[in-house]
């Protein structure tokens, strides 16, 4: 008998779905503030009984840690999302219940992703993932990039579910089984199946050299869409891309674990190389996450350090960090509409104290420097890494996040030194402002007292 | 003494900036904020002042020590404590830094808030530096220490200040980043970031030879050293006055004060493998730059290579490894540390008051200007080495300790000396002597302020050069124990 206890959060986010569905149609606004409730009410109920879900199943602790702890992570940084889209969206006008509900499926799919311990789950949940980040894309529905994004999302990412499904199959063909757990014996054909499903992975991730579409897409799609792109989704991808990782023991397979290697070097470099030049500042933002996924790949190699903490506690700056960006790039438009290029910044210093000063801590976080965040996260990844003997990805790591430095100081110098050229209205979103005014104490005052959110991470894997 | 006074000198100043910045900038005046960050950095200096008092220079290794864990999975500590090597580098920094906003009340009119609290982080960032005993402590205010001197070269610069902050920026972090990797390879294998636990640890050979070349990446960059300092003209000459003294003054001895305290004893093995190599950099570095000076027509660029000829003498003088060789070098550092900062506020003084920095401008200044031509022979002829001046002493210890290794080195370094009295002594005449400029005539003589802190700075002068005791009997047990 199938155990249902185990499902519950799933079970509740659908519940959520149905009720967003019917709800919405009569009050959008009270459906929208409900899935908030329900999100926070879904973290309570994982933080406190997370672990009783999952204590049935034979899973070993580490792994009902790991489901937890990332589920945890998705439902706060959903409520926070659903917190700050109101406002970007009505002023698009696009302020419609369905985008919730999109947004919902996301979560949901990355939900089952994320526990899927079968590939073919593991498949459902990635795909119901990707087709509502499809129709995110394309919300904008009267503005041809939006759709452009769209259609170009949708159409590599159906190119990159064939090489998985096609993947698992090869695997299923070796194996005759569909776990992910109980796989070894592996032949050379199951070894072509896993890179399959690897490169599939990458895609999703937007790892270098299967990035082409992250900068298009992040950049023709409402700015509200880039930030859930930039934020959940991938997450769940890359928790399930590390559970690969973990449980197949691609680090013992010579071949698999190369191309691990070689995507973190090519992603550290081609997020620095790509981000040099670019005007726009969605595109930049797009390169140098595929920089930082270099980072975290690093991190996923080397998880046998210091367990999966270092990686976590990377994850969890990088998203504090990505939505304290967006929260005050969504709260600055230009007159003709949404603002795109890094020169709009400029003299923000002097129309906005708080906004400035909160970019200038992201910018230096996502550079590394001391004392931020950012740089302990480096910190503990690069410490893993050299433990584990990645020496010369290591070097390719820190040069390359020299070179991201000069990107990253390029925005601040905009802001800081550049008189306006153009004026910026300012949105006013007091939600919006809370949220990088938090996100910028929570990185700048992390270094005083460090101690709760390793704590966090550090219990949970214990 | 469990009073945490290097926890309290390294908050004063950002409790200040946190203060300054929540008030709002629309009702102060640009001199009130002035006041109240001079305020709060002399106090600062006084409280510093109980360092050398409270010290006892009869015990070895570290005083003032406080612990408190940190990041406890990996045994990385907020570990913090002074000895004498940082001492005399502390007071320097809180000496300098109410000077640099003392010479900025007239010069920096926009913006004036932000200016004192970059000044204020900054300050509190230095002294972290120096205090740490902790490796990975240490970098983080090693590196922190960028951001406020980018923010202030490239909101208060010149021209060209976007390149010059950026190379600066750039240049400086690409040196660190390989001292991280080199310092996270050593708490891995050491299993904690204590220097004292380090300096005890003897790596194999090989491994030596790379961790000191990434720690000398990093401090060579900072110190800066012949093939990488390129960045410091640019950054001297595009900085404010302010910004060009703490950068001379105290910034450039980072580095120094990096070999000092974690190269020599960290890798014995290696900083004897290398000598060779920094001698031969040094000795490039003293004749290359100074030559270069001599021919500067821009007054800022012609100190900041002089600069990198003095800190030269640091290097080789460090390198040595001989207790006069490093106390000479450490004599330098401080002596270059005051009368670069003095020279840097000299040629601001007369760039207030004319806007260009060009020597052929100024000529016959000493008609106009008499106080101001006698401070600055006082600070030329420290600079230049004449016996009874803080120069004198550093130049003196260090020449005489490269005999021991090699009369080569000591014929370089001495030629050193002699063009660096002929770059000094022309710039001097350039501006001081020759007929009088018809529109330099209006040039008013110095303020009373500007008096006031060029007399500290000059009877800080006199005073090591005619008393070095003062400073040896500082340092002398703290380097000892560093150099063997």
């Amino acid at each position: 008998m199938i155990n249902l206890f185990q499902f519950i959060p799933e079970i509740f986010i659908l519940s959520l779905i149905l009720i967003t569905l019917c709800f919405g149609l009569f009050n959008k606004d009270r459906a929208i503030s409900l899935n908030t409730l329900g999100f926070i009410l879904l973290s309570i109920l994982l933080l406190n009984y997370g672990k009783d879900f999952y204590s049935s199943t034979q899973m070993s602790l580490n792994t009902i840690n790991l489901f937890v702890l990332s589920k945890i992570i998705l439902s706060i940084g959903s409520v926070v999302f659903i917190l700050l889209l109101k406002r970007p969206l009505k002023n698009e006008n696009l302020y419609r219940y369905e985008y919730v509900l999109f947004l919902l499926f996301a979560i949901l799919g990355s939900f089952v992703l994320i526990s899927s311990n079968n590939f073919l789950t593991a498949f459902i949940g990635l795909e119901l993932q990707s087709l509502s980040l499809y129709l995110m894309a394309a919300f904008n529905t009267k503005n041809l990039s939006s759709n452009e994004a769209g259609i170009k999302y949708f159409s590599l990412g159906a190119l990159s579910s064939g090489f998985l499904l096609f993947g698992i199959s090869m695997i299923y063909y070796d194996t005759g089984s569909f776990n992910i757990q109980n796989l070894d014996n592996f032949t050379a054909i199951s070894e072509i199946g896993l890179s399959l499903v690897l490169i599939s992975l990458f895609f999703k991730v937007s790892a270098a050299p299967f990035h082409i579409w992250t900068p298009d897409v992040y950049e023709g799609s409402p700015t509200i869409s880039t930030l859930f792109f930039a934020t959940l989704p991938k997450f769940a991808s890359l928790i399930f891309l590390f559970r690969v990782y973990q449980e197949l023991n691609i680090s013992d397979i010579k071949s698999l674990n190369y191309i691990f290697q070689m995507v973190c070097a090519i992603s550290l470099l081609v997020g620095v190389y790509g981000a040099i030049t670019q005007k726009v500042i969605k595109r930049l933002l797009a390169f140098s996450s595929i920089n930082h996924i270099g980072f975290m790949l690093l991190g996923i190699m080397s998880y046998q350090f210091m367990s999966e903490g270092t990686l976590f506690f990377y994850l969890i700056i990088y998203l504090i960090t990505t939505f304290g960006i967006f929260a005050v790039l969504l709260n600055l438009r230009t007159v003709d509409g949404e603002f795109i290029k890094i020169s709009q910044l400029n003299g923000l210093r002097f129309t906005s104290n708080s906004k400035s000063i909160s970019m200038l801590v992201f910018f230096f976080s996502l550079a590394g420097i001391p004392p931020f965040a950012g740089f302990f996260a480096k910190f503990f990844i690069l410490s893993a890494s050299i433990n584990d003997g990645f020496i010369l990805l290591s070097i390719i790591a820190v040069l390359s996040s020299v070179i991201a430095a000069f990107y990253y100081l390029t925005i601040i110098k905009n802001m800081f030194f550049n008189k306006s050229e153009i004026e910026l209205l300012d949105d006013n979103n007091k939600t919006g402002k809370v949220i990088f005014i938090s996100s910028g104490l929570i990185i700048t005052l992390y270094f005083i007292y460090p101690d709760p959110l390793i704590n966090l991470v550090d219990n949970l894997f214990k | 003494m469990s009073f945490p006074i290097l926890s309290l000198l390294i908050l004063t100043p950002i409790i200040g900036a946190l203060t300054l910045s929540l008030s709002s900038s629309t009702q102060l005046k640009n001199k009130t904020i002035f006041l109240s960050g001079l305020w709060i950095t002399t106090g600062e200096f006084f409280l510093s002042l109980l360092l050398p008092i409270f010290y006892d220079k009869s015990k070895n290794g570290y005083q003032f020590i406080e612990f408190h864990t940190w990041f406890d999975k990996f045994d990385i500590n907020y570990y913090v404590g002074v000895d004498g090597v940082s001492i005399p580098l502390i007071l320097l920094t809180t000496f300098l830094v109410p000077i640099c906003l003392l010479c900025s009340i007239n010069s920096i009119q926009n913006r004036a808030k932000e200016f004192v609290i970059y000044f204020l982080l900054l300050e509190s960032f230095i002294i972290g530096v120096f205090v740490s005993i902790d490796l990975v402590i240490f970098y983080v205010f090693f590196e922190a220490v960028l951001i406020p001197m980018f923010l202030i070269i490239g909101i208060w610069g010149g021209e060209n200040r976007l390149y010059a902050t950026f190379k600066f920026f750039l240049y400086t972090l690409a040196g660190s980043v390989l001292m991280l990797l080199a310092i996270i390879y050593i708490i891995s294998r050491v299993k904690s970031g204590n220097i004292e636990l380090i300096s005890d640890f003897t790596f194999d050979q090989q491994i030596e030879l790379v961790l000191f070349l990434c720690f000398f990446a990093s401090f060579a960059v900072k110190v800066p050293m012949f093939p990488f300092h390129t960045w410091l003209p640019d950054a001297h000459v595009q900085a404010p006055t302010s910004g060009s003294v703490i950068l001379a003054g105290v910034l450039l001895k980072l580095g120094a004060y990096g070999f000092i305290r974690l190269s020599l004893p960290f890798f014995e093995y290696a900083s004897i493998y290398f000598q060779p190599m920094i001698f031969a950099l040094s000795c490039v570095a003293i004749v290359y730059t100074s030559i270069v000076a001599l021919r500067q027509l821009d007054m800022k660029k012609m100190i900041a290579y002089s600069s990198v000829a003095h800190m030269g003498f640091v290097t080789i003088g460090i390198f040595t490894l001989t207790q006069d060789g490093v106390n000479g070098a450490y004599f330098q550092m401080i002596s270059h540390g005051i009368v670069s900062a003095a020279l840097f506020l000299i040629v601001g003084v007369v760039y207030e008051r004319h806007h260009t920095r060009m020597i052929s401008d100024y000529s016959g200044v000493t008609n106009v200007m008499p106080k101001y031509s006698f401070f600055f022979m006082v600070f030329m002829l420290s600079s230049v080495g004449l016996p009874g001046t803080s120069g004198f002493v550093g130049e003196f210890l260090v020449i005489m300790s490269t005999i021991s290794v090699s009369v080569y080195l000591t014929f370089f370094t001495a030629i050193g000396v002699i063009l660096g009295a002929s770059y000094m002594l022309l710039l001097y005449k350039n501006i001081n002597f020759g007929d009088l400029k018809s529109d330099i005539k209006q040039l008013a003589d110095l303020t009373n302020i500007e008096i006031f802190y060029f007399s500290c700075l000059a009877f800080l002068t006199m005073l090591l050069g005619i008393y070095p005791k003062l400073l040896f009997e500082m340092i002398n047990k703290s380097i000892s124990l560093s150099i063997i």
